[in-house]
């Protein structure tokens, strides 16, 4: 084989080299996109995982409770314990802190007592200054910052807090070795005192002495309600289960790129094949039999995939590391903040992703290695031509489409919609596999034209449907893909958009913190609220009160959202119905994050913790979309979470004005009511809903801002090929140009011809990858979205941009089978007939 | 017919042929014997106008067809040549009725009553409908020298018309070739190196690098 590769595949490769080169760049982008998005998101994840490991320390486990804390008391008995060695206590507080251009920025800080947090947790021991004394560890007003927290904060020398009472000032006295999110760490007695956590703790950090029974020490602790004793590594877990549809999404994404890839292959070989038609029949008498034949195509294939996955992840690394340094690791998701990964190469997936390359083009080369196996010598030596694929290959494109409906309906494996991906490809390749079919059943009733040029046009796509399937794959490979994605990205925008308007009713927002970490240490104190009802302008106010806490200790905390909802059908997204409240049970309405991954909905009844740790029963009486919390959320009234938590504070007011342009004069008496409350008014930021539009938009188009890449990757690549494919299909047809010039075709009609093929492919092409990409999308809209992310969106077809897209890909490919016309239309091709080869 | 002077034709500096003279009258049916790589194709695609010439001058029917542009060239082609190769041609997705009525259908005027007649004439009757991947290659010729006669073009160019056929498959179609050429007052410029192709002719010419001779 070796000695066939190199005396006759080889002078071919070289040849052609453009048309080879192609698809050795398909296969190249392919590879080096799927693995610079894999090396991205795994150095990314074990930065991320390493961070959290060593700001977590070793423990054998934690103690943990809602985040509220839970009451210090349960220390003295953990620490007495006698299998208990050491008990470390922590306070973990989330706020923000002013940086140098006085904007705040989140910080986390750590209270832990330094003489027990040594042996556990290594990196959080404070490393004083040169020339700060040692017991400065115990200073209240002394703070240690992690290196990414003095890069962020420009290495300051004060730092001023935000604590509940208003800002507190601290002394930087030195570092520690943390990595990861910036975080500081302080003595734990500052932290509960300066922060209001007097008689709390967040968590105890335990490890046993050498013998103890894990379980059997936890059962004797007795463990009061909302504390539970969880692995160290949880958080590591946690953010790798959470990232991960996120990761894999954003891999098939990229895969998108190889698959496209092998369709450009598919393309390439079948015209070199067609193309070789004499050379490969000649052979065949000479003695090559038909499985060597079909054996040296794949051969071809499988060095182009070769060559091309060792290009592609050289590529694909140098992608990464530029991605790391430009996104931090953040391709826009948003899983692993405030990290600085360093590119972490990975051999396996690296032979993974070499062998994914190989198997695309090997995969893309099958038809065209079977073609060559099947070719019938005789005729190829009259120059008839192959005929089309037998009957028995008609089955394949509709049971494929079949097969993808079912698999649609699949529940997610693994948590992933990985029946949803196999129904796309069976959608894909179905739908591809059913052009020939397509073709025949529409000319079917078209009688031959008796004009001459339509007539070569038409009988041509009537008796040689194989060749429009390659040059059709290519275009609704590609075209069916980015239809796919645009629809998805669309409906996912319109979806937010009209969620937002929903959820923004007021003409005026004004909020303390905008997330459940810094909810506690930001708020707004209730007097505020009654002075804004009271403020002149003001017609109605609504408060907001957002706290967390977790359901499932194996599952991120989901978010408590508190709120003045007089009508839930209208002032909620809802997407289900609105049961009764009932008199037993306190009323709560959850997200669709929360009804699918907990196995909720209308009608459900749990006992849920509060902030506090304390359980109440409750009932859900209807699901709302949330497209913020994907770990889940639960909105309840206002005035139950008040009665039950005796917590009046809030986060949010929404105000509804007189008069929308009254919104300044409001918001300074808004600031002097605060002033005169003593508090900070510089932590009063207020916002039109329009503007909280544009943000959450502007969050949403940088989040899909690595799909909207690779999905132009895919469509140059989709294009691309539909050049190479089109003009090595017109060269391959220089004899019949030949006789046509014979015949007394002049070149204008030959080029007339070739273009007037191009668009008709294209235009036929463009059609089947449009009702292809709409199927397609239908698969990512109602079944991958909801199975990844817990979230529903409405179906959205964006025509106009749908139109440009089909268009692009015409006149692409229209211009291209002209040009190549015009190539192969030269004074020489009378003289092709006279070719051999 | 067909006047032919001094014809020279060059490839850089190797000369394919110079001072060919040729004389066809209307009807006449001549054959031009050669070595392999004489420059007999070479000749026919010089007086088709489908390749340039050095030097010299042909005229068909009075119009010197290398003077004209390439479009008229191939109008003139489309309405007053037709063609036989050695490797039939046959267009492979057109069926037999549809390959032979290809040149009327390049000048707008579909004639199946002509192509029907000229089935019959070169004895493929009923083969219309058949796609060429079922034909043989005599049978194949046959509709190539249907294609070449459908639109009663006054010259027909044969370019080793029998060279892809056995001895008796070609005796067959020389015999059809010759009937129809002379059927339809043809004339007719064969060039073989078949001697047997060569004796159906009215005059036998030979090419060599200095002209024609016979």
């Amino acid at each position: 084989m070796l000695e066939l590769l190199r005396q006759l595949s080889w002078p071919e490769i070289r040849h052609h080299p453009w048309r080879n080169f192609a698809a050795l760049l398909a296969v190249m982008l392919g590879v080096a996109l799927a693995f610079s998005v894999q090396l991205i998101n795994q150095s990314a994840l074990s930065e991320f995982s390493s961070a959290v490991r060593s700001v977590n320390g070793q423990p054998d486990f934690e103690l943990r409770g809602q985040r509220g804390g839970f009451d210090e008391a349960l220390y003295e008995r953990v620490a007495t314990h006698p299998q208990v060695a050491i008990a470390s206590p922590v306070v973990e507080i989330d706020t923000l802190v002013l940086d140098a251009h006085k904007q705040r920025v989140p910080l986390r800080v750590l209270g832990i007592d330094p003489l027990v947090a040594g042996p556990l947790s290594p990196a959080l021991m404070p490393q004083p200054n040169a020339g700060v004394d040692r017991l400065s560890l115990f200073d209240p007003k002394g703070i240690y910052l992690n290196g990414p927290a003095r890069v962020r904060l420009a290495e300051p020398k004060m730092l001023r807090l935000q604590s509940q009472h208003g800002l507190v000032e601290f002394q930087v006295m030195g570092s520690v070795a943390a990595g990861g999110v910036p975080i500081a760490v302080i003595d734990i007695a500052a932290a509960q005192e300066r922060f209001g956590w007097l008689g709390k703790l967040s968590r105890i950090d335990v490890r046993l002495k050498a013998g103890a029974d894990r379980q059997k020490v936890i059962d004797e602790l007795a463990l009061p309600d909302g504390v539970r004793a969880a692995s160290p590594d949880e958080g590591a877990q946690r953010a790798s289960n959470v990232s991960r549809a996120y990761r894999v999404n954003l891999t098939v994404l990229a895969l998108v790129a190889l698959f496209t890839g092998a369709f450009l292959v598919f393309s390439i070989l079948s015209l070199s094949v067609a193309k070789r038609q004499p050379q490969l029949a000649l052979l065949g008498v000479l003695g090559l039999s038909a499985r060597q034949r079909m054996q040296m195509v794949l051969a071809e294939s499988a060095l182009l995939g070769c060559v091309g996955s060792v290009l592609g992840l050289l590529l694909g690394t140098a992608l990464a590391a530029v991605g790391l340094r430009l996104f931090s690791g953040d391709l826009g998701g948003g899983y692993f903040p405030g990290i600085a990964p360093p590119l972490r190469f990975d051999p396996l997936a690296a032979l993974l992703y070499f062998l994914l390359g190989i198997a695309a083009a090997v995969i893309g080369g099958w038809l065209p290695a079977r073609q060559a196996q099947r070719l019938a010598p005789a005729q190829a030596l009259k120059g008839l031509g192959m005929a089309d694929a037998g009957t028995h290959w008609r089955w394949v494109g509709p049971a494929l489409l079949l097969a993808s409906g079912p698999l649609a309906l699949l529940p997610p494996i693994a948590d992933m919609p990985l029946a949803a991906y196999l129904s796309v490809a069976c959608l894909l390749l179905g739908g591809i596999a059913c052009v020939p079919a397509g073709i025949g059943l529409l000319l079917r009733g078209v009688r031959p034209p008796e004009h001459a040029l339509a007539l070569l046009a038409v009988e041509r796509a009537r008796h040689q449907r194989q060749t429009a399937t390659v040059a059709v794959a290519g275009v609704v490979a590609s075209l069916s893909l980015a239809v796919a994605l645009t629809i998805m990205v669309a409906s996912f925008r319109d979806s937010v958009t009209r969620w937002l308007d929903a959820l923004l009713p007021a003409d005026l927002y004004a909020h303390a913190a905008t997330t459940g970490g810094t909810g506690d240490i930001v708020v707004l104190p209730p007097a505020l609220v009654e002075a804004a009802a009271r403020t002149t302008g003001v017609k109605r106010v609504k408060a907001q009160r957002v706290a967390s806490v977790v359901l499932d200790p194996q599952r991120p905390a989901i978010g408590l959202i508190a709120r003045d909802v007089d009508d839930p059908a209208t002032e909620l997204p809802l997407v289900s119905d609105l049961l009764p409240a009932p008199r037993d049970a306190t009323s709560i309405y959850v997200s669709e994050a929360l009804a699918t991954l907990y196995r909720m909905g209308p009608g459900t009844r749990f006992s849920m913790p509060l902030p506090d740790g304390r359980r109440i029963p409750v009932f859900v009486r209807a699901v709302w979309r949330d497209y913020v919390r994907q770990h889940g959320a639960v909105t309840m009234h206002l005035a139950d979470y008040r009665r039950l938590t005796a917590d009046d504070r809030v986060n949010d007011i929404a105000l509804w004005l007189d008069a929308p342009a009254d919104a300044p004069r409001v918001q300074e008496a808004l600031r002097q009511a605060a002033r005169k409350q003593g508090l900070d008014d510089a932590l009063l930021e207020f916002a039109a809903p329009g503007e909280i539009r544009a943000v959450s938009l502007r969050i949403f188009d940088r989040s899909f801002a690595v799909t909207y890449w690779l999905q132009a990757v895919a469509i140059a690549i989709g294009l691309f090929g539909i050049a190479a494919s089109f003009s090595a299909q017109v060269l391959a047809r220089r004899k019949e140009f030949g006789l046509l010039a014979h015949l007394g075709l002049t070149r204008q009609q030959v080029l007339t011809v070739v273009a007037a093929e191009g668009a008709v492919w294209t235009a036929a092409g463009a059609l089947v990858g449009l009702l292809l990409g709409i199927g397609v999308s239908v698969v990512l809209v109602h079944v991958v979205n909801p199975q990844s992310f817990h979230w529903t969106m409405d179906l959205l077809l964006p025509w106009w941009r749908l139109t440009l897209l089909c268009a692009a890909v015409m006149v692409a490919g229209t211009s291209t089978a002209w040009l190549a016309g015009r190539s192969a239309a030269s004074r020489q091709m009378a003289l092709a007939v006279k070719e051999d080869w | 017919m067909l006047d032919v002077s001094a014809l020279t034709k060059r490839y850089g500096d190797t000369a394919v042929f110079s001072g060919v003279n040729l004389r066809v009258a209307p009807g006449e049916f001549v054959a031009i014997l050669g070595e392999s790589g004489v420059g007999k194709s070479t000749l026919l695609n010089c007086i088709a106008g489908l390749d340039t010439v050095d030097a010299g001058k042909v005229l068909i029917n009075g119009t010197a067809i290398n003077t004209l542009d390439e479009t008229r060239q191939a109008l003139f082609r489309r309405d007053h040549l037709g063609f036989i190769f050695q490797a039939f041609h046959v267009l492979p997705h057109l069926s037999v009725d549809q390959n032979i009525a290809l040149p009327l259908l390049l000048q707008g005027a579909p004639d199946p009553k002509r192509v029907d007649a000229l089935l019959n004439a070169v004895d493929l009757i009923g083969l219309g409908p058949r796609l060429p991947q079922t034909l043989s290659g005599g049978q194949l010729q046959r509709v190539a020298i249907a294609r070449a006669l459908v639109h009663k073009p006054k010259l027909i160019l044969a370019d080793e018309p029998t060279g892809n056929l056995d001895p008796k498959t070609a005796e067959r179609v020389m015999d059809v070739l010759a009937q129809q050429v002379r059927q339809h007052h043809a004339a007719c410029v064969l060039v073989t190196h078949s001697r047997m192709a060569a004796s159906r002719a009215d005059r036998v010419l030979t090419l060599t690098p200095n002209g024609i001779e016979g």
